[in-house]
């Protein structure tokens, strides 16, 4: 089956899905409008051959990432002079569409078909609520736990939501762009 | 008395207590840094709680500071025992983004480091898969091959385990005839040594029995919890990133995926001693037809800004299905990069297989899963 024809099968039946603006370059992407596809899709591909949960993750579109959620000082080299200009900064790019928004992306894979297709929500980044797929694919589990710890996304119904990367002091979501980095007893 | 454990069966009527031990986060089996909370009742495992994140370093926020070329140095430092197929993925999706093509040449070359880098890899994995079962001898033979590579790399890039060598548009510096003529030196040398590892190790009826029908993983599950590399290929799926959707130019070498059976701690080890002979052709097949012609292709600024976009590429590394999501926005660092680390999802099985086993074959089974934990923790 090519990936048009999928990609009418899963129109036909959810005519609310389109092929995303940006999608990610050489696999079909396509772009859910609500959580609440997000499950009936997930079996659909499921049923569809797509029996492997590849890879779930998610990009926080405000604007470009915050300098003090940094450890080290922006300018790390020893040998410049103080006050000199930061050999790292974030800068924002003119011309992107920075949001308050959190993308949040699943990867399905088929084995038998060697077919890739990737699924995406973009949802306001206020606390981000989707359902988990712990229940479709086992695979869920810890990269679901891993985007609820770097990122602050909310899985309903997954088992074991708990911190799996980042130690358990560590205040906030590391990888959303306006984390700020709250000083412990180990940057000293 | 009441703290005591006894070896009554789990099912007998005579109840022991439950004992939690700690295994790891300091233990020499665990290859690194990884910690698994076991709760025991006698010799039977009734609970394993996998916890990871002693070695976070955060690569993917730090991505988002660094220049491209500055991210293949970040790259070198997840599965740091195989770092050659970091650094690829890496560029092959910093590649697709900016528009760049490689030249043959490099192409090539990017193979034949990849496939050197998982024979080291694959013989670390033996040498200490052997210990962690008792076996000392087979580690001594399989470091003294695995030196030799390393001396090669050291002697091409200067690095023995990180070593930037793969670059955006191809790679760092070409090979010289000397590295080549040593290349096919060892690659001779080391082709009788694969069948002395056999004798060895492989069919040793100790070890066989150590870890055939031991951490049986179908090839069900293995799907279902998205294992990959030797892992997956041991329960008998076919699913080869360099057959599957081939990059480098992988459709041009011949050779073969092995495959395992049953999916046991053994089918794993299997497919990775078998892996090392396939490796050995495809050097082989890419040395003697090295394209000529530049190792670099031409037109990579020094401070790259691919346009707004995202790209996923993903490669077989040595463990697995390396894969690297890449957004950019524009700007002269990656918006958003993330690692689909292989053995992050090889390891999150553990928690459901080590339940009901007994707890010298957790050793077994978490051996034959080849995790690095820089990787898992990235």
């Amino acid at each position: 089956m090519t990936n048009d024809d999928l990609f009418a099968k899963i129109q036909a039946r959810w005519p609310a899905v389109l092929k995303a603006s940006i999608p990610v370059k050489d696999y079909l992407t396509v772009r859910i409008a609500s959580p609440d596809e997000l499950v009936p899709l997930a079996s659909f591909l499921r049923d569809e051959g797509f029996d492997m949960l590849d890879m779930l993750t998610a990009t926080d579109h405000l604007g470009p990432v915050n300098m003090s959620g940094f450890i080290r000082q922006p300018n790390f080299n020893p040998f410049l002079p103080e006050g000199a200009t930061p050999e790292i900064e974030s800068a924002a790019s003119a011309g992107y569409p920075y949001r308050p928004a959190m993308d949040l992306l699943w990867s399905f894979v088929s084995v038998a078909n060697k077919n890739r297709v990737i699924v995406r929500l973009e949802i306001a980044r206020q606390g981000v609520r989707v359902p988990s797929l712990t229940g479709l694919f086992k695979s869920a589990d810890w990269q679901e736990r891993e985007n609820f710890d770097l990122l602050g996304i909310q899985y309903d119904g997954h088992p074991n939501l708990t911190k799996i990367l980042t130690p358990d002091f560590l205040q906030g979501h590391p990888l959303r762009k306006d984390y700020v980095h709250i000083k412990d007893r180990f940057d000293e | 008395m009441s703290n005591q454990v006894t070896n009554a069966p789990s099912n007998s009527p005579v109840k022991t207590d439950q004992l939690f031990i700690n295994l790891g986060p300091q233990h020499p089996s665990t290859h690194g840094v990884l910690r698994i909370g076991l709760t025991i009742e006698g010799e039977i495992i009734i609970k394993a709680v996998p916890d990871v994140g002693y070695l976070h370093r955060g690569t993917e926020k730090l991505a988002e500071v660094r220049g491209y070329h500055h991210c293949v140095v970040l790259s070198d430092r997840w599965d740091y025992v195989s770092a050659m197929p970091n650094n690829l993925v890496f560029c092959l999706a910093a590649e697709k983004l900016l528009g760049v093509k490689p030249p043959p040449r490099a192409d090539a070359l990017r193979v034949v480091m990849c496939e050197t880098n998982r024979i080291a890899s694959h013989l670390l994995f033996l040498g200490t898969y052997g210990i962690d079962l008792g076996a000392f001898t087979p580690f001594l033979y399989a470091f003294r091959e695995r030196e030799m590579i390393l001396d090669l790399f050291e002697m091409l890039c200067g690095a023995r385990l990180t070593y930037n060598y793969i670059r955006l548009g191809g790679v760092m510096v070409d090979v010289s005839p000397e590295w080549t003529a040593r290349l096919k030196e060892f690659v001779e040398y080391f082709k009788p040594r694969l069948d002395e590892y056999d004798t060895l190790l492989t069919y040793n009826p100790i070890f066989m029995s150590r870890t055939k029908g031991v951490g049986l993983i179908s090839a069900k599950e293995a799907v279902d919890w998205a294992l990959s590399g030797p892992n997956l290929r041991g329960s008998g799926v076919n699913y080869d990133v360099r057959k599957h959707e081939p990059y480098c130019g992988y459709e041009q070498y011949d050779f073969d995926v092995p495959l395992g059976e049953t999916g046991s701690c053994w089918d794993r080890y299997f497919c990775r001693a078998q892996e090392m002979r396939q490796s050995l052709r495809i050097i082989e097949q890419a040395l003697a037809k090295l394209p000529e012609g530049p190792f670099m292709a031409t037109g990579v600024a020094k401070i790259p800004k691919p346009a707004a976009g995202e790209a996923y590429a993903h490669v077989e590394a040595s463990r697995g299905d390396l894969g690297i999501y890449l957004a950019s926005d524009g700007g002269i660092s990656p918006f958003r990069m993330h690692v689909r680390a292989p053995s992050f999802a090889n390891l999150a099985i553990l928690q459901e297989k080590l339940t009901g086993m007994k707890i010298s074959d957790v050793i077994a089974l978490l051996g034959s899963t080849d995790i690095v934990l820089g990787e898992v923790d990235r």
